[in-house]
């Protein structure tokens, strides 16, 4: 017996596949990568006397709503999709993870229409400081996160996904949710919580 | 273990303390002896663990070195969680001796009693400068030309309100056995009482870019009278300053250095003025201020801050021109007390004035 | 015991498919000697510059280098040791040792493994080529504290964007090594039985995991300050240079123990093997591998002791407990050592040098970990005597051991035991020379960090001996580079298990392995592997191995 042959399936059976341990991984440095933007956020916010200051006004709510909207939508899109991938069903995936995708340029689009539409500039203080670089750095993760899973859908479209094989699906799926949340928290910090 | 090997060890152990003890200085403050003594349970403790250990591998490796031609396998033993447990005590028990040690001398230094002179102290790069607003003092460094020199009375207590200017310094006077950063925006206060009379050298401890190695400060400590004389003196070399109307009542003024080439502008009070600043310092900034006084609590007049090299003229507005003849203050606010001067409005037709 | 020859690859390739085949390879193993030459040629760079460093001090008056020139050259000097030196050498041995210690084929992922290594000499070169560019490199510190490093040239950029590939870099390669030891495992090798230096790379890859992004993080703000106007450390506008201080050194307290680590789990290794019996509690030395692992996540303030705006008491018992999990190790080491029969061959000389210094180091740490007693030695000297005796007391005695240790392993050819012990005695030597008299300079009150001193403060003699010192250390690398030049010129002599002792399964293989790792997989019934199969030849009287 090759060494290979007696590795392989002793491996198999052992819990989650490499490629989702990774992402968990690497999702986990991600995390903290944002916990250290929202410590900066409410290490600035806690000593500020007024929040937002006062030049900055409280921000419109409109456009971040339909956002929030758009990429929790998303994440359930998608989530359907990875069921649908694991029953086997790939042509209803390939479908539903268009939609995401889609889902994903909308925001991003609506996003960029919201940032021209602000009257402050990121050099117009602390406020706009935290405000562009943590959304700024978000957006970057979402556009990340379309290219990664438009990767899967080329992985689809050419017959590399099945009931058997979908690794990757999972794994691009733990990386759109963790964005999907991260948004949650920037909603909460910039729009919700200065009302 | 014999009573040989015991005074052997206490010999080495005396030895090492007394010539630890000859590397560091006198300490020179009350909060000073708190860490002094501090520093002595600490290195009690290390030499404990250090012989401890460092003994132990000694022993070892005298003792368990291979003899030539010993083939025979020595016993396989794998450690007993009992063992393992009693190495994590030995170290809680280390812990539980020095921690509370800590707290008390921390505690001791972090009191702030009721202060007899209260300095304000201010880092920027690459100088400090003491106001002493009771006192009417002003006193600072010049960047590369010479430290502050700052005195105190001893055995009183000197609380030091501490910030800066621009990145982060740190005020050390190492016979005081006490250093705290200078940080922009967040004052940081804390006092010294002084026990020695002598000069302390001090020196920025926080890496603060090119003139870092140079930002050397000295602290006096003399006694009362002694004090008073040089608050007399240092309050009234200010007051002397004086020097005529500038002509036309156009005043210049250069930042070189991080320094004016003045300390004494003049005006001729009533009439238009304008101020020209030239900036020499590439790519720092700089601003112009006027100032009731020294305990600056009301700005008359400010141009905003600008990078060298540039030139930044402006006029100086009726509330300037219209003041009460006498003495003003004026400074840069991005280096405070250290680019500073005597801001004089002359009365109309005092004879220098003219015009 | 007989020695396998490794499988003829006789047939001597074209140069430069050769250099063709190290560029692409994804072998586990050829990265992992990657990484060793991308380790000592920035080791020799940091090395040189630290010369620049004690020869400018060596007498009061800047005669040597100016003090813009000096501050670039301590800057790069930490940088280059701390990032491109002893974590990628981690990352060398974690390569080459992994996955043929717990009986893998190659890393989880080949190529993002090869990707984690070429960003490294990139981010490196980006770093040293600030010497280059108009104002000079990066000069505000490793630690690069905001404010400061707001200002400064493109340098300082360069500096910046050098991190943040290093920091991609380390990333990943921690991600891999987590992915292939949890999942990459022989058979019958559980969790509790691979090699305590496994152990040593996963809690690294942890603490790499959990700590490189909110450097990143802190990266990407100064980036933001320096070029699109944000004002995150600008007290005069909201933001606070406290902002940074706590970023990195939320990141920076993990960062020194992924740099200890190795050496543990090197000497771990190490001792066993020249002391003839197994580590002594296995079981504690884990524990405390990653008991220190969570530790380090609470004691990032006590670098800030002097800012006056952190929680003192809470910092300073956290940095005191994390000596109890540290010091349980020194017992685990000495407990291996205790009733053993010790040979000193060079290994075994480098981690007993190892033991010795890097405890002086951790005590020196405990001094400061008082708030009372950091308030008088913070920022002196003290701090450049701590760094230098854990990182290059502890570190790099530690890779020295790891070094003489595994380069049979790796290259089939012992280093030469003579100029060995010659490099461990001048080693020790000069290390004690040049970094010893620093505690004495701090207590002094020396800061760390000044270009020049007056000649009236007493510090002068101090800094010639530790100049002296320094060229004797250069004298003992210098020895090192050549041991490893000439034995590598000598013929393969080393036999599997190269020392006669080994433990775990890279001494199962042929010197050097396979391209596949392993002919045939031995058995793992334990957590010694190769020691069964010696126990189980001499059963069969004295049979040859595998
Ligand atoms: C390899 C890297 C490494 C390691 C392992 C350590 C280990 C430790 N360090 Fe160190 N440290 C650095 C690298 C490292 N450090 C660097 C690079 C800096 C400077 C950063 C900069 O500003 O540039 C620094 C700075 C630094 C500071 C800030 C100093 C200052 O700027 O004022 C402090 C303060 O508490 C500190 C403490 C400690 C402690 C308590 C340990 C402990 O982990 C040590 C534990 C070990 C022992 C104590 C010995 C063995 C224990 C026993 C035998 C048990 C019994 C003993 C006792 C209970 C005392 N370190
Ligand atoms: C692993 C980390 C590491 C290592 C190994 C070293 C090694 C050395 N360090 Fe370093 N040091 C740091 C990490 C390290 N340092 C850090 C983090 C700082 C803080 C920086 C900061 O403040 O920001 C620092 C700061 C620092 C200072 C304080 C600077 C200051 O505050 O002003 C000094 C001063 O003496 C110094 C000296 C030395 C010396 C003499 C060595 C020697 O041991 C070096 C020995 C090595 C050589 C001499 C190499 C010789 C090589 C050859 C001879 C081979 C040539 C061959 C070929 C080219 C093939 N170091
Ligand atoms: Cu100011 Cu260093
Ligand atoms: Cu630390």
């Amino acid at each position: 017996m090759s060494a290979t042959e007696l590795f392989t399936d002793e491996r198999a059976v052992r819990g989650t596949s490499s490629p989702v341990m990774g992402m968990v991984l690497f999702v986990a440095g991600e995390a903290l990568f944002f916990a250290a933007l929202f410590g900066a956020y409410f290490s600035v916010r806690t000593s500020a006397s007024v929040w937002p200051p006062k030049s900055i006004g409280v921000p419109e709510l409109a456009v971040p709503s339909v956002l929030t909207v758009l990429l929790v939508t998303s994440s359930v899109v998608l989530q359907i999709g990875v069921a649908a991938v694991r029953s086997g069903r790939i042509d209803s995936f390939r479908n539903l993870l268009g939609l995401t995708i889609l889902l994903g340029l909308c925001f991003l689009a609506l996003q960029a229409y919201d940032y021209s539409q602000l009257t402050f500039g990121i050099r117009d203080g602390i406020y706009p400081s935290l405000f562009y670089v943590m959304t700024g750095l978000h957006m970057a993760h979402v556009a990340g996160g379309v290219v990664l899973l438009s990767l899967v859908m080329g992985q689809t479209t050419t017959g590399q996904i099945s009931l058997q094989r979908h690794e990757p699906v999972e794994a691009a799926t733990i990386y759109w949710h963790f964005v999907d949340i991260v948004w949650l928290g920037l909603f909460t910090a910039f729009y919700l919580s200065v009302r | 273990m014999s009573s040989t090997h015991r005074f052997v060890r206490l010999g080495v152990a005396a030895l090492v303390l007394v010539s630890m003890a000859a590397c560091t200085e006198q300490p020179a403050t009350e909060q000073a002896q708190q860490t002094h003594r501090l520093f002595y349970i600490i290195l009690a403790l290390a030499i404990f663990v250090s012989v401890v250990v460092e003994g132990a591998l000694l022993w070892a490796i005298v003792r368990y070195r291979r003899r030539p031609g010993d083939d025979e396998e020595p016993p396989q033993r794998e450690g007993t969680t009992r063992m393992i447990i009693a190495f994590f005590l030995f170290g809680t028990v280390i812990v539980a001796a020095l921690f509370p040690f800590g707290e008390v001398a921390l505690g001791n230094i972090e009191q702030n009693p009721t202060p007899i002179v209260t300095i304000d102290v201010t880092g920027s790069q690459w100088q400090w400068s003491a106001v002493y607003s009771n006192e009417g003092v002003v006193v600072s460094g010049k960047t590369f030309v010479r430290p502050l020199v700052m005195e105190v009375p001893v055995d009183e207590p000197v609380r030091i309100n501490l910030v800066s200017n621009d990145v982060m310094h740190e005020f050390f006077v190492p016979a005081f056995y006490f250093m705290r950063n200078a940080l922009p925006g967040h004052p940081n206060v804390f006092t010294w009482t002084p026990t020695r009379i002598g000069t302390y050298r001090g020196q920025c401890a926080e890496f603060c870019g090119l003139g870092h190695y140079q930002m050397r400060f000295i602290v006096k400590v003399v006694n009362p009278t002694d004090y008073q004389a040089w608050v007399q003196k240092e309050r009234k070399s200010i007051l002397k300053i004086n020097c005529p109307p500038a002509a036309g009542n156009n005043l210049e003024l250069t930042a070189h250095n991080i320094s004016w080439n003045t300390n004494c502008l003049a005006i001729t009070a009533g009439q238009s003025a304008s101020i020209t600043v030239h900036n020499l310092d590439a790519g720092i900034d700089h601003n112009f201020a006027i100032w009731n006084s020294l305990d600056t609590t009301h700005q008359y007049f400010a141009i905003p801050k600008f990078s060298g090299v540039a030139t930044h003229s402006a006029n100086l507005p009726q509330e300037v021109s219209q003041l009460k003849p006498g003495k003003y203050y004026f400074q840069c606010n991005v280096h405070g007390p250290s680019m500073s001067g005597v801001f004089i409005v002359e009365p109309a037709g005092s004879g220098q004035g003219g015009g | 015991m007989a020695v396998v020859k490794a499988p003829t690859l006789a047939r001597p390739e074209p140069f430069r498919s050769r250099i063709l085949d190290w560029l692409t390879t994804t072998d586990h193993k050829k990265i992992g000697i990657l990484y060793f030459f991308n380790s000592l040629g920035f080791f020799a760079i940091g090395g040189i510059l630290a010369l620049l460093l004690r020869t400018e001090l060596a007498r009061p008056g800047t005669q040597f280098l100016s003090p813009h020139a000096y501050n670039q050259v301590f800057t790069e000097h930490g940088t280059l040791m701390i990032f491109l030196f002893v974590f990628p050498m981690l990352a060398g041995f974690g390569n080459f040792l992994v996955p043929l210690q717990i009986g893998a084929l190659d890393m989880a992922f080949p190529r993002i493994n090869a990707l984690s290594f070429w960003l490294l000499p990139v981010g490196g070169l980006t770093i040293l080529s600030g010497f280059l560019v108009k104002g000079g490199a990066g000069a505000s510190g490793w630690t690069g504290f905001a404010p400061l490093s707001v200002q400064g040239g493109s340098g300082m950029d360069l500096w910046d964007l050098g991190l943040l590939i290093v920091g991609t870099s380390s990333l990943l390669g921690a991600i891999n090594f987590l992915v292939t030891i949890v999942r990459m495992r022989a058979p019958g090798m559980t969790m509790m039985r691979i090699p305590v230096f496994c152990w040593a790379v996963l809690a690294t890859s942890l603490l790499a995991v959990l700590a490189i992004p909110v450097f990143t993080a802190a990266l990407l703000m100064l980036l933001a300050e320096r070029h699109l106007g944000t004002v995150f450390f600008d007290a005069s506008h909201g933001g606070s240079p406290l902002i940074w201080q706590h970023a990195f050194w939320f990141f920076g307290h993990p960062e020194v123990y992924m740099l200890i680590l190795i050496a543990w789990g090197i000497v771990s290794e190490v001792i066993p093997v020249f002391s003839g019996k197994p580590l002594y509690g296995y079981r504690g030395v884990v524990l405390s591998f990653l008991m220190v692992t969570a530790l380090s996540f609470t004691v990032w303030a006590h670098h800030m002791f002097a800012t006056g705006a952190v929680e003192l008491p809470f910092f300073s018992i956290t940095t005191e407990l994390i000596s109890l999990p540290t010091g349980v190790l020194f017992f685990m080491w000495l407990g291996t050592m205790w009733k053993g029969k010790l040979r000193f061959e060079p290994p075994m000389l480098f981690a007993i040098g190892f033991i010795a210094m890097f405890l002086i180091g951790g005590i020196d740490g405990v001094w400061m970990a008082s708030p009372a007693m950091d308030f008088a030695i913070h920022d002196t000297y003290w701090v450049v005597a701590h760094i230098h005796y854990v990182l290059f007391g502890g570190t790099v005695f530690g890779i020295m051991a790891g070094m003489y240790y595994w380069f049979p392993k790796v290259t089939g050819r012992f280093l030469s035991r003579r100029l060995g012990i010659w490099q461990f005695w001048i080693q020790l030597i000069g290390f004690n020379l040049t970094f010893f008299p620093m505690h004495v300079l701090g207590l002094r009150g020396m800061p760390r960090r000044i270009a020049d001193y007056l000649p009236n403060e007493g510090w002068t003699g101090l800094n010639t001996l530790a100049t002296i010192g320094a060229y004797v250390i250069a004298v003992s690398i210098a020895l090192f580079f050549i041991n490893v030049f000439v034995s590598l010129r000598k013929p393969r002599d080393a036999p599997d298990d190269a020392w006669g002792a080994g433990n775990s399964l890279e001494w199962a293989t042929t010197s050097p392995p396979p391209a596949h790792n392993f002919d045939v997989m031995p058995e793992v019934r334990s957590g010694r592997p190769v020691y069964d199969m010696r126990m189980h030849a001499r059963a069969q009287g004295g049979g040859s191995t595998p």
